[in-house]
């Protein structure tokens, strides 16, 4: 079987399994709808809409939500025993890594849609370039995933896993963190070029992280 | 397959002849910074950390730089020796980190006029010290040899990333730290040659303090491994 074949058939099975116990895409979409309507609770409805504010707070409830999705989908592979049986298969440990980043995609996809709409709906945000906007969030869905699920690797069977996940995927996801919120400000603001340059960024480090966690993730798979 | 062979001789052999090295150097290094080197004309005596903010922060990036081969290397060869290799210099790399922080503290007070503020260089080397405390955290967690050499070798070779963010911050994002003084990209180091040489000498002694705590350190992380080893 190719390796792409195997990565869309594990892509499949996670897929499959979130639509029949959709507990971690639930969970996510809840988790960001709770922090946008907190968002304007706390900092105030002026400052919530404020273009620098909504972009960030955005970003990092979506990278929360991101680990929260990934590690449900560990755990439910962990309660089946199924991790074994996955890793045991040829090219097994590429196809985990590569199909979980894919289906992460998707299920982040969908969170980021809900709780990006929320966002344009509650705090009434105004986008002076969609079309921008939409091309960064793409690309902020897409350079996410690669680490946490790295990094849900290293800490799986550990005790304490559930702090430790965001000690290390928070701080390695920082550019990525920062580009997707300097973007998304740029787009609400008008600024085309700007906005596309750190949607390059972000394409860039999705590339980066892409590669190493196809290099490197078999080895730490255990 | 591990190789569980030890080579702790070498480094007990060269380690006394470091610490005397490094104790040497490092009293040049002080008297020349203490009272050699000029006054800056701008800032006065305080300029004078320099002469360890700046060796700490280099040598941060060599700890963590030795973290990321180590970590390749345990994952090429399986040889213990490059795990003991990573986790000593992680653990110097933390130390300095913070002592580097510190120091870029006290020195920001009387030339910025606060103690902290939210500028990319700062941020960055606060958000490298928070991952290799992650790093550490990892290890910790692990109880089996092999998983945790190897999982804590992944994040090292992810981590290492941030090395370069770090160092080229200021010069990605306006920033109220100084540029690069020394590793310019136009020109030549800006600044007084007897600066340079005391900054030089400087980071001379603080390597070798570095290699002195680490091949302490990766001594006793051999010896662990020797002991958990011939128990099992």
């Amino acid at each position: 079987m190719k390796a792409l074949a195997r990565v869309a058939l594990v892509a499949g099975r996670e897929l499959r399994a979130e639509r029949r116990q959709p507990d971690g895409i639930v969970a996510a979409v809840t988790f960001i709808a709770v922090l946008v309507l907190l968002e304007s609770l706390v900092v105030g409805p002026a400052v919530a809409r404020d273009a620098d504010i909504a972009p960030a707070l955005f970003w990092l409830a979506l990278a929360f939500a991101a680990i929260l999705a990934t590690m449900r989908s560990f755990d439910r592979e962990l309660e089946d025993d199924a991790l074994e049986a996955l890793v045991a298969l040829p090219g097994g440990r590429d196809a985990l890594f590569g199909g979980k980043v894919s289906a992460l995609w998707l299920i982040l996809a969908i969170v980021a849609l809900i709780g990006g709409l929320l966002s344009l709906v509650l705090l009434d945000l105004p986008v002076s370039l969609p079309g921008h906007l939409l091309i960064l969030v793409a690309l902020g869905v897409i350079a996410l995933p690669p680490v946490i699920v790295v990094d849900v690797v290293l800490t799986l069977r550990l005790r304490a896993r559930a702090a430790l996940v965001p000690i290390l995927a928070l701080p390695v996801l920082v550019p990525q963190l920062v580009a997707a919120t300097r973007g998304a400000t740029a787009a609400m603001s008008g600024d085309g070029v700007g906005a596309l340059s750190w949607a390059g960024l972000l394409f860039a480090f999705a590339v980066v992280y892409g590669v190493l966690g196809l290099t490197i993730v078999p080895a730490a798979v255990e | 397959m591990i190789e569980t062979t030890f080579p702790r001789g070498t480094v007990l052999r060269i380690r006394p002849w470091l610490g005397i090295a490094a104790a040497a150097t490092f009293v040049v290094a002080s008297v020349m910074a203490l009272l050699w080197a000029p006054t800056d004309a701008v800032q006065g005596d305080v300029y004078r950390i320099l002469y360890v903010h700046v060796p700490l922060a280099w040598l941060s990036y060599l700890a963590f730089v030795i973290v990321f081969l180590a970590s390749v290397g345990w994952l090429w060869s399986k040889r213990p020796v490059f795990d003991a290799i990573a986790v000593a210099s992680a653990e110097i790399g933390v130390l300095f980190t913070g002592l580097f922080i510190v120091a870029g503290s006290i020195w920001a007070k009387p030339t910025w006029g606060v103690w902290w503020t939210w500028e990319p260089r700062l941020v960055t080397t606060s958000i490298m010290f928070v991952m290799y405390v992650g790093y550490l955290l990892l290890r910790s967690l692990s109880t089996d040899f092999s998983r945790r050499a190897t999982r804590a070798a992944v994040f090292g070779i992810i981590a290492v990333i941030d090395v370069p963010i770090v160092h080229l911050s200021v010069l990605w994002a306006n920033s109220l730290h100084q540029l690069p003084t020394v590793l310019r990209v136009s020109g030549g180091p800006a600044l007084d040659s007897s600066m340079l040489l005391t900054l030089m000498v400087s980071l001379g002694a603080y390597t070798l303090v570095y290699a002195y705590f680490l091949s302490a350190r990766i001594s006793l992380e051999l010896a662990r491994q020797e002991r958990m080893w011939t128990r099992t």
